[in-house]
């Protein structure tokens, strides 16, 4: 019979590697969003993102930043990740 | 996969970086190393501390030499687009 953490981790897995190359909205402590597709990911939640877009909470606040090239955002910081 | 966002990085080391920071900093530079703490070594460095003044938003910055960042204040990543 799984555990409970078993099951979690084989859910949250699955749900990292099914993300992999979809947009993604990716939320940090400090409360800014960076939305953008999501490169690659790995188990410390450290997130590489493409055609990323900046805002502060959510994206009807407006745009702070578009960024031309990938992004790196460090796992310790991240608080979510939503596939959009 | 193979291709970890810290693997990624590397295909920045001695490119210019910019580096957010906790606290309302950014550090722009030439990356010349980094750890799976995300430490990170900056040469021809700019420190930038973005302050509010009676509502109107103020930057100073700081150039160094050579700089190491302590990982755990590092948010984000990524190359700088107005040098």
């Amino acid at each position: 019979m799984a555990t409970v953490t078993d099951s979690a981790d084989s859910v949250s897995s699955q749900f990292l590697g099914h993300i992999i190359g979809k947009p993604v909205h990716v939320k940090l402590h400090s409360g800014m969003l960076y939305s953008g597709t999501l490169e690659s990911i790995d188990g410390f939640m450290n997130v590489a993102l493409s055609s990323t877009t900046e805002h502060y909470e959510n994206k009807e606040n407006g745009l702070l930043h578009r960024y031309q090239s990938d992004v790196f955002l460090r796992g310790t910081q991240v608080l979510y990740i939503s596939e959009v | 996969m193979s291709e970890t966002p810290l693997n990624l990085l590397k295909l920045n080391l001695d490119e210019r970086v910019y580096v957010k920071l906790r606290g309302a900093r950014s550090m722009a530079g030439t990356l010349q190393a980094f750890d799976s703490h995300c430490n990170i070594v900056l040469s021809d460095a700019v420190e930038t501390r973005y302050e509010l003044v009676d509502g109107e938003l103020r930057s100073t910055e700081r150039p160094s030499e050579m700089v190491f960042v302590r990982g755990d204040s590092v948010t984000l990543v990524t190359t700088p687009e107005d040098e």
